[in-house]
């Protein structure tokens, strides 16, 4: 017996011949089932079918689309209002995602400090998170509104303006509570991969710095930044990602204005979609800013892939 | 297998579960009222009184108004359109592409409905001698005056352009915190009616009865810089839509703003004082530039639309019922007072003869023109460029010229794709 190998033992008629992995490969694929339905149905059908109205005319007045080939795209070539949305969104995505990164890191370094009531603060910072974007929009409104604004009632209080200021009516006001409004939500899922990062920090080696003289300043550049770098590139991957996606709080806020001013990319989308009914134009922008998605989310499946 | 037999046993009782909801009420409507807290029992009213006349039932669906236009759309487009859905008279053009609404002149018969109807009434759902609606309430949007306001700043109500610009200013430094006149300055829906009305009051068009745009004219320059100068002298104020200045008007913070006459039932929500707050709500002729003009007024109503697979009803249809019942003398004498709006049909206009407020409305209408923006089919573009522009001006990003300058030129482009379209 001694010299036996499995081949050697009798196998059961009944047994599968992929044996037992292959019984779990079959339940795996079965529990993937409705999630893989839900993604067809929901995302893959409806992207398939505004990929092909992106060639296609169809407005409202229209019984039926018209087959244009790709003139879509180079009407959307020519026209400003698109360019002035794709500028709109590299400023919004820059700026949101750069304030977050820099909000984020800080607060992840202030909690991470020993002190009384830590944990409560850890889990109130969760609240933007937590709470639905919407209404995080609707707060923020409510802050720059500029009659019954909290924001127009502190400054006028500290006698820093005579009247109440209309900030959502200026093009630079209304992106600056689009972007603060965005990275107020985005704090916390930053902070939260901050954090994890700071827990594996190894803090002989800052005591060590310390003791050599190094400030602050230096410990962040030296120790703390290059050790966050794995966090660092998924959080600004996401964050892109998020950005370029970003519509409800932007709709909520200020509907894409004053005038086109916090127009980005998904706002334009909506509005030749649901305000025009110009389906295969609104497509054709859809097609192009699913376009700008694909660098960073690529980036982000290949870091995931490879296990970085 | 189990698991995959118990998946589609589920899936089959949930589709006959839904199936069943679905075929519950005999007919849906959809509309706007029945999503505004001060209309919802005025709808319900109308539901239940139907259930009661003819034994049907139908499911009310409430969108808000700003969002009527893409729930049409896209109910449209995934073939769901309920089988009556109340419509802004302004919106029907765009909705008139659409090959499942019902020509309601086959359902009814022209001669009855001209029978029935108020022919400014009939007018609403009409376009091009196809009845693609019921009027179910009519009026005009023009001005309205706040009176407890206006005896505060110690003022009349102004006749002409400047007695109004004087009293603008009397509110302003009277009445503290408030916008003395809330003009529409965000939401192109708004801002388009608003600039359109003060357009005409200055003697300029947007775009005349042959569809050319003539914008551009020292009318409308005067027009735009009149609305400009009104932000800056914070005699107006950015931030404003409609719903903004029913609010305004119903804390008493503002002395007059542009509306339909359902907006006396928003000021009695909106107070907290119900019927009590009505000897505050004033309806006046819109200024005039000089003594001798005329006041002028928007036509305005909401309509009911009938839409089916074929665009085919016969006259015993649930729907048909629903619309007999809706425009009837018990529901004309009922819903549209209870919205504060005219009723439609002659009989039940002469059943209201004596109610004061809609008299006053009437008389103040003056010269009551259609939208001439939204009888385009390409309204929604034409209402895009207008609001962009005058809030360009308003916000003073592009001077009154260039903004006028820039509308000539969008509208027009827009009017010359819609033509090649049409």
């Amino acid at each position: 017996m001694a010299g036996n190998t499995i081949r050697d033992y009798p196998i059961s008629p009944l047994a599968s011949r992929r044996g037992l992995k292959g019984g779990q490969s079959r339940i795996g694929l079965l529990l993937l089932l409705p999630a893989a339905i839900a993604f067809t149905a929901v995302i893959l059908y409806p992207f398939a079918q505004a990929l092909g109205l992106s060639l296609f005319e169809y407005t409202i007045e229209m019984s039926a689309p018209r087959f244009i080939g790709f003139a879509n795209f180079v009407n959307i070539a020519g026209s400003p209002d698109v360019w002035a949305a794709f500028v709109t969104t590299a400023v919004y995505v820059s700026l949101a995602t750069t304030g977050t990164l820099v909000l984020g890191l800080g607060w992840a370094l202030l909690m991470n400090q020993p002190f009384r009531g830590r944990a409560a603060l850890r889990s109130l910072s969760l609240l933007p998170w937590v709470l639905p974007s919407t209404v995080s929009a609707f707060i923020w409104a409510w802050i720059f509104n500029s009659r019954y604004g909290v924001l127009n009632a502190l400054l006028i209080e500290l006698g820093l303006v005579d009247v109440p200021q209309a900030w959502l009516s200026t093009p630079q006001g209304a992106m600056l509570a689009v972007i603060l409004t965005k990275i107020w939500l985005s704090i916390p899922l930053f902070m939260s991969f901050f954090l994890a990062g700071l827990q594996s920090l190894d803090k002989e080696q800052i005591d060590a710095a310390r003791v050599d003289g190094a400030g602050n300043w230096p410990v962040l550049r030296d120790h703390i930044l290059p050790h966050l770098r794995p966090v660092l590139i998924i959080v600004i991957v996401l964050g892109i990602i998020g950005n370029l996606q970003q519509f409800d709080t932007i709709y909520a806020l200020t509907q894409g204005g004053p005038v086109r001013a916090t127009t980005v990319l998904s706002v334009e989308v909506y509005k030749r979609a649901f305000e025009q009914w110009d389906i295969g134009f609104a497509s054709a922008i859809g097609v192009l800013w699913v376009a700008t998605l694909l660098p960073p989310a690529y980036f982000y499946l290949r870091m995931l892939v490879k296990g970085n | 297998m189990k698991i995959t037999a118990g998946i589609l046993r589920s899936t089959a009782i949930v589709m006959a579960l839904t199936t069943g909801i679905a075929k519950a009420a005999d007919l849906t409507w959809m509309g706007s009222s029945y999503a505004e807290p001060a209309n919802k029992p005025a709808v319900e009213r109308m539901i239940a009184g139907f259930k009661t006349s003819s034994g049907l039932t139908a499911e009310p669906l409430g969108f808000a108004w700003g969002d009527m236009q893409k729930n049409i759309f896209l109910k449209a487009r995934s073939n769901t359109l309920p089988e009556i859905v109340q419509l802004q008279e302004r919106w029907l053009p765009t909705v008139a592409n659409l090959k499942t609404l019902v020509d309601l002149n086959t359902v009814f018969g022209k001669e009855k409905l001209e029978a029935t109807f108020a022919p400014d009434a009939l007018a609403l759902g009409n376009i091009g001698g196809h009845q693609w609606g019921l009027p179910v309430f009519s009026g005009t949007v023009g001005m309205v005056a706040n009176k407890a306001v206006l005896d505060q700043a110690g003022v009349a109500v102004p006749k002409t352009v400047d007695e109004f610009k004087a009293a603008l200013i009397a509110i302003r430094d009277k009445v503290p915190n408030s916008v003395p006149y809330p003009m529409a300055t965000k939401n192109n829906g708004s801002i388009v009616l608003d600039f359109m009305i003060w357009n005409w009051v200055y003697g300029g068009r947007i775009i005349d009865d042959d569809g050319k745009v003539v914008i551009e004219s020292d009318a409308s320059r005067a027009a735009l810089s009149f609305a400009v100068d009104l932000v800056k002298e914070r005699l107006a104020a950015p931030e404003i839509d409609r719903p903004d200045s029913r609010r305004l008007t119903a804390q008493g913070q503002a002395g007059f703003y542009i509306d339909a006459p359902v907006t006396r039932t928003f000021l009695r929500d909106f107070s907290g004082k119900g019927e009590a707050f009505d000897e505050n709500v004033l309806p006046m002729p819109m200024p005039v530039l000089k003594g001798g003009d005329k006041p002028v007024s928007v036509l305005w109503g909401h309509i009911l639309s009938m839409f089916a697979p074929d665009a085919k009803v016969e006259l015993d249809a649930p729907a048909s019922k629903f619309l007999s019942y809706a425009t009837s003398d018990e529901m004309q004498t009922d819903f549209p007072l209870a919205l504060s709006a005219l009723p439609t049909t002659k009989s039940a206009r002469a059943a209201v003869a004596n109610d004061a407020y809609l008299t006053n409305w009437a008389k103040a209408a003056g010269d009551a023109r259609p939208n001439e923006v939204g009888i385009w089919s390409n309204a929604a573009e034409l209402n895009q460029i207008v609001g962009e522009e005058v809030q360009a001006a308003i916000l003073g990003q592009k001077s009154v010229d260039d903004a006028i300058g820039a509308m000539q030129a969008r509208l027009s482009d827009s009017m010359a794709k819609a033509k090649q379209e049409n």
